[in-house]
């Protein structure tokens, strides 16, 4: 695989910035032609099954509702949880952060003398990083959904929620395949690679018996957890294996069963524009003679709880991964996934990650954004995604102000200086004078500055600035001609 | 156990300092709850003719092939189906009635198949719990007549019986039936699909590539 040039970086503590980041995807075609067609194709179906649906708003009305309350009283939600989960025959642990959630993992593996597991896919995996650790640990891990499949074998990293390899197109693919399950003969025809997908799994799927899921859904009335695909691979995981072992952020809880009738409603659409996914699953702790004997689920903070701290941005927890915002992000559709640095890419990767990582990394994500609001018009639990990218922005300038580094830094520096000309109407005026004589050896015959020096670059880099007018306003409105006010009165209207 | 016991208590007290200033009473949570605006379409208005025609169309749209036909047509229309699949060695859950296993099929019925046995299984026969015909979804809670999980998982054919009285037209009203949640269930909309690759849909992945049901009208 040679279309991108540098091996992409999924972890916010190492990524680079996203202007940066975002470069590779932007100097290859191939590689936006792949995501532009599959965003085009998701946003299709979606439009015409959200324009299908008459009471599409009062469903994201009630599923936004029942995420908000269950985020305020998220405690006593996740107590029910866990005594029903419990009473039912499920093991549930809390990691405060991500170590301490692969630790959990790796022990209940160990316990059962695991030397493979199988796996669904989940994001939240992704977030604690938890396949390179067991793989260190001595645990071989297999992915099982399709495009998981196709990430893990070519050595790739995801750019997408739902849809991870959708950067990869079906030559793409079949390269991968043929070499990895040693099949040259193989077709580059989907229908043969999914074929492929399905021999190469079915012997783990008999054989593995020790399995890792996430979550869509904790149910707190039930202690139930609610898996939503497509393929049947996460049913093979739920039913097969002997362990079985869900990794669930805190806030996944509902209050009640019923509530899935609104949840499930607004995910299928939002994600696939499909009325609702092939496969639902739900369970309850341990059923005897169906299914995982020993059942664990992992309840993850990692952050979480800080960002439930905080009014605005408590909203970022109601989501349900469903992409939407993804795919109708105008700034996704030029850069792909990987330049987000981190497994959830897009407008709620812009708010989640920083957040998750308590703004010490990721502060470029908050500017990843035109602001159009596209986003939030899509999401079917309403988050006011512009609204916590703004509020990010200050919190990360608020950050740079506190750091002493920072004092001297020429954008800081330029800007007290202003605060203080423009709060005195005679600095204010030498410094429009001024201003005009300095920015006037930067214009051009056109009217236009197209390059400037130091901190002034940072704005003609991507665009160009009108240079100053010859006069301001307040000198055009002393110098006009005098007239009377009856003169006024007569001009036509 | 070895297992790490985690921070059950530390991350419990963080929850409930960042709500402290608004979470509710455990008394009136059941409450709030109720109260939420539900102003979506809760009941359907198909008449039982539109909504039966409604879901058979979803149902074919995800590819499922489906017939209809009357109580006392049942024994003879599943014989025919099975017949029709070219297939031999059927499983049957522990509880399907015995008129739904017709003579001249290998029946292997489950008292405990173990997975390899299920896997060699040419297709399986069950029943089903629920339809929601705005969404084409069937949906099994694991009946004794609709087995456990993974029988109607591993074989590649499965074949479900559906009365008319069983159909919904809306989600909400399959939630609204349900008097007491399931400790399991699986919800269907279709054979297992994938559109990972070009976002191409391709019917079969893992789970049964061939759907059917029969819809019995009383």
């Amino acid at each position: 695989m040679s279309h991108s040039v540098e091996h992409p970086i999924l972890d916010p503590t190492l990524a680079a910035p996203f202007p940066k980041a975002a470069l590779p995807v932007l100097r290859d075609p191939q590689l936006r032609k792949n995501v532009a067609h599959a965003i085009d194709v998701i946003q299709t179906k979606r439009g015409k099954l959200v324009a299908e649906k008459t009471d599409w708003q009062e469903l994201r009305s009630a599923a936004a509702d029942i995420r908000t309350h269950v985020l305020e009283n998220l405690g006593a939600y996740l107590e029910q949880f866990e005594e029903r989960c419990t009473a039912a025959g499920g093991h549930v642990h809390c990691a405060s952060d991500a170590d301490e959630a692969r630790q959990i993992i790796l022990d209940i593996l160990r316990e059962e003398n695991a030397s493979e597991v199988i796996k669904i896919k989940t994001m939240t995996s992704g977030e604690i990083q938890l396949n390179p650790f067991l793989q260190a640990s001595g645990v071989g891990v297999f992915e099982t959904d399709l495009a998981e499949i196709i990430l893990q074998l070519g050595n790739e990293e995801p750019s997408h929620i739902v849809v991870p390899a959708l950067h990869i197109n079906r030559s793409q693919v079949r390269e991968i395949f043929a070499k990895s399950m040693g099949r040259p003969e193989l077709s580059d025809d989907p229908q043969a690679l999914t074929e492929a997908a399905r021999i190469y799994l079915r012997r783990k799927f008999l054989d593995i018996p020790s399995a890792i899921s996430g979550a869509n859904y904790l149910v707190a009335e039930t202690g139930g957890v609610v898996i939503v695909e497509s393929e049947g691979n996460g049913r093979m995981c739920l039913t097969l294996p002997k362990t079985l072992i869900t990794l669930a952020g805190i806030e996944k809880v509902v209050p009640r069963f019923e509530d899935l009738e609104v949840m499930l409603q607004v995910l299928a659409r939002s994600a696939t524009g499909e009325r609702m996914n092939p496969y639902t699953s739900l369970w309850s702790g341990v059923t005897p003679g169906d299914g995982p004997q020993n059942f664990h689920v992992v309840l993850l903070d990692n952050a979480r709880s800080s960002i439930l701290g905080k009014p605005r941005e408590r909203q970022t927890l109601r989501c349900i991964r469903c992409a939407a915002c993804i795919n109708a992000c105008p700034v996704y559709r030029q850069t792909g996934g990987h330049a987000y640095g981190s497994v959830y890419p897009g407008p709620i990767g812009a708010i989640l990650t920083p957040q998750l990582m308590q703004m010490r990394h990721a502060q470029s994500l908050p500017y990843a954004s035109s602001l159009c609001g596209a986003c939030y018009e899509v999401c079917p639990v309403k988050i006011n995604i512009p609204e916590i990218l703004i509020d990010l922005r200050a919190q990360v300038i608020d950050q740079q102000r506190h750091n002493i580094g920072r004092f001297f830094d020429p954008l800081y520096l330029g800007l007290r200086i202003a605060g203080f000309l423009f709060s005195r109407a005679f600095l204010f005026h030498a410094a429009q004078r001024l201003g005009r004589v300095g920015a006037g050896l930067f214009t051009h015959k056109d009217g236009w500055i197209h390059s400037m020096p130091s901190v002034g670059g940072k704005w003609t880099q991507t665009r160009d600035l009108r240079g100053f007018p010859n006069q301001t306003f307040r000198e055009w409105w002393q110098n006009r001609p005098a007239r009377s006010s009856t003169q006024i009165a007569k001009e036509p209207k | 156990m070895s297992v790490t016991q985690g921070s059950r208590a530390k991350v419990l007290d963080r929850i409930r300092s960042a709500t402290a200033s608004v979470a509710a009473d455990a008394a009136n949570l059941h409450e709030l709850h109720a109260a939420i605006p539900r102003s979506y379409i809760r009941k359907g208005e198909l008449s039982e003719s539109a909504k039966i025609a409604l879901l058979i169309e979803r149902l074919r749209d995800y590819d499922a092939d489906v017939v209809e036909c009357k109580l006392e047509e049942l024994p003879d229309t599943i014989a025919a189906m099975l017949s029709a699949s070219g297939r031999h060695t059927f499983g049957a859950p522990s509880g399907l009635p015995a008129a739904w296993m017709p003579s001249g099929f290998d029946w292997k019925l489950d008292g405990g198949l173990t997975h390899e046995q299920i896997e060699v299984l040419d297709g399986v026969v069950t029943g089903a719990s629920c339809a929601v015909a705005d969404s084409g979804t069937i949906v099994l809670h694991h009946t004794p007549s609709e087995g456990r999980r993974v029988l109607t998982l591993l074989p590649d054919w499965h074949l479900c019986t559906l009365y008319a009285d069983q159909v919904v037209e809306t989600l909400p009203e399959y939630f609204a039936r349900v008097q007491h949640p399931p400790a399991l269930a699986t919800w269907i909309s279709g054979p297992s699909a994938t559109a990972d690759i070009e976002m191409t849909r391709i019917k079969g992945v893992h789970g049964p590539r061939h759907l059917n049901v029969i819809l019995v009208h009383h």
